[in-house]
């Protein structure tokens, strides 16, 4: 209990960061209030909030973030696998490096919202495409964090591993995938921010899906309130999703951290 | 009871257990699956009427809407074989057609009125001193999007009340931001359709002025919107759209029938998301079944006129059986 307080405190201290979002937010509020934005697409703060409530209780918005959800993790779990998969070929044969390089080099910078329209038409515009966008979006990160970390195992570890007479089995999965832990935990990260953006982009795009398919309804059917409601439903998800993340990696490689190295 | 007996019995109890359960399924796989692109406008309401009043499920058609409000995904996504229906305005259907694509006609959708209020209206800054299409020239003019029935239309108005619509810059701008970019100065005229044009007033009517109704004064009663579909599976499943359309106009009959009455405004407020009192002084379009050859043939020669002209076959070969009067 004093614990909590004591983290309260911790959390207000003037330096805060925290002061400024919601001097962000008061600001918000006092030009929509005052006319300083005269516009119905600036509504208040609390109107926003009001509606944000009124949605969430209703079961409207809980729905639409599970089913978000839904999709961006399906793709990042299969984007991943396929990304690490490829990532230890990479790095462990030269050979694959140089006929698959250029190709995933070429592709890996095209912004995916920009090859949706083909995959409309070849996945249709329903969870299929949703989830192969966040797939491909979880991809890349995956596949150049892998190859990396799998270039920087320690040659001495692996060597003795040797000695210690570890078959060749074992070395994989008790020194080099271990070591390439903390590299593919940072790929995961940077590719768990970049789904939900393109989960959501697609649901803007096409079908009448998820979050993505809310915002753009909402502002079509000129309610501005609802639309920023999604818009702080995404905002504080991609917040959430990163600090759980955090906590997840803090855990995972303890022994990372605990060597004294900042992920 | 012997063992063979025995397991009989259970094998007739299960059966009949299980009897109820198998017939809805089998019911349901009868049902012929339509997905039909539609936008969020007040312009499909008989689909939804059709789809609220029970008419498809009556023809054994069960329709599957997808709803775009941003993008142009619905033509695309047609010959893409993604839809079997899309709600399109003229002008995008006829220039798919123009460059070899096989839409038909299996339907009207929206037409504009005779008399005003329209469902389109050119808008500009109050004080501003445009009135008419000479005014226009040098200046930019917003269109959601390029080269659709509201930019034709929004052309068609400058010509008309003298202005060289070539000297007027046309950007693309989304609906629901072109009355504040009209306030905020980054354009000087708008076309806009309903809603959007009543929530603009309403909510910045001290700075805003419609200045035209853009199809009412250039071509009254005139082709707004159709259903499509793709000319090969007319030929394969005709059928199946004969029942479609049959309950579509049902829907359109209910919609006719329902026009300004509170359930009507409640349908259209349930799939467009608008508040309700605001749809309650929004201009609705002409609901018709058909689709003339005389529509798109004036059609096809506005669309020549403002640089939009090219080979198109002859319009009666555009309109499936369905659309024909």
């Amino acid at each position: 209990m004093a614990g909590g307080a004591l983290a309260a405190t911790k959390g207000f201290r003037p330096t805060s960061g925290v002061w400024l979002v919601l001097a962000l937010f008061l600001l918000w509020e006092v030009s929509a209030r005052t006319g300083m934005v005269d516009s119905p697409n600036w509504p208040p703060l609390s109107r926003v909030v009001a509606a944000l409530v009124r949605d969430t209780l209703s079961g409207e918005i809980p729905m639409l973030v599970g089913s978000t959800l839904a999709r961006m993790f399906a793709g990042l779990a299969a984007g991943t696998l396929a990304g690490i998969a490829a990532g230890l070929l990479f790095g462990a044969s030269t050979l694959a490096q140089r006929v698959l390089g250029p190709t995933v080099e070429l592709i890996r910078p095209i912004p995916i919202p920009a090859v949706i329209p083909p995959l409309v038409l070849f996945l249709g515009l329903d969870n299929g495409m949703k989830i192969t966008v966040a797939a491909v979006t979880a991809f890349f990160p995956l596949l150049t964090n892998t190859a990396q970390g799998l270039r920087a195992v320690e040659a001495d570890q692996l060597a003795m591993a040797r000695t210690f007479g570890v078959p060749a089995w074992r070395r994989l999965f008790r020194v080099t995938l271990p070591a390439i832990l903390p590299y593919v935990m940072a790929g995961l990260r940077v590719a768990l921010a970049l789904a939900l953006v393109t989960t959501v982009v697609a649901e803007m795009i096409a079908g009448e899906q998820g979050v993505g398919h809310y915002l753009v309804l909402m502002q079509f059917a000129g309610r501005a309130e609802e639309m920023y409601a999604a818009v702080l439903v995404l905002a504080f998800l991609g917040y959430a999703l990163n600090r759980g993340f955090l906590w997840v990696e803090r855990r995972s490689i303890a022994w990372y951290f605990a060597t004294g190295r900042d992920g | 009871m012997t063992d063979l007996t025995r397991r009989a019995a259970v094998a007739a109890s299960l059966g009949a257990l299980a009897a109820p359960l198998a017939a809805p399924a089998l019911r349901a796989q009868a049902l012929t699956k339509l997905r039909v692109s539609v936008i969020p406008v007040l312009d499909v309401a008989p689909l939804h009427a059709a789809i609220a009043q029970n008419y498809f499920a009556a023809e054994g058609i069960e329709v599957d809407t997808s709803s775009t409000a941003g993008g142009a995904t619905g033509l695309p996504g047609l010959v893409a074989g993604q839809y079997r229906v899309t709600f399109s305005n003229t002008v995008s259907a006829l220039l798919g057609v123009r460059e070899g694509l096989d839409f038909r006609f299996i339907s009207g959708a929206a037409r504009s009125l005779a008399q005003p209020p329209d469902t389109m209206a050119i808008v500009v800054r109050k004080g501003s001193g445009i009135t008419s299409g000479k005014g226009l020239e040098g200046k930019r003019v917003a269109s959601n999007t390029r080269n659709n029935i509201v930019w034709l239309r929004g052309m068609a108005w400058i010509d008309k009340t003298g202005g060289d619509w070539k000297r007027v810059t046309t950007v693309e701008v989304p609906f629901p931001q072109m009355a504040d970019a009209l306030v905020g100065g980054q354009i000087d005229a708008a076309l806009f359709s309903e809603p959007f044009v009543t929530s603009a007033m309403e909510a910045q009517g001290d700075k805003l002025e419609r200045i035209g109704w853009i199809i009412q004064e250039t071509a009254p009663s005139s082709s707004i919107a159709q259903y499509v579909a793709m000319k090969e599976d007319l030929d394969k499943n005709g059928e199946v759209f004969d029942r479609f359309v049959r309950a579509l106009h049902k829907g359109t009959d209910w919609v006719n029938a329902a026009a300004g009455k509170p359930e009507l405004l409640q349908l259209v407020a349930n799939f467009t998301r608008v508040p309700l009192e605001r749809l309650q002084k929004v201009a609705f379009t002409a609901y018709p079944k058909e689709v003339t050859t005389a529509e798109i043939a004036e059609l096809i020669a506005t669309m020549t006129k403002f640089g939009l002209g090219g080979r198109y076959p002859a319009p009666a070969d555009l309109i499936f059986r369905t659309a024909k009067a």
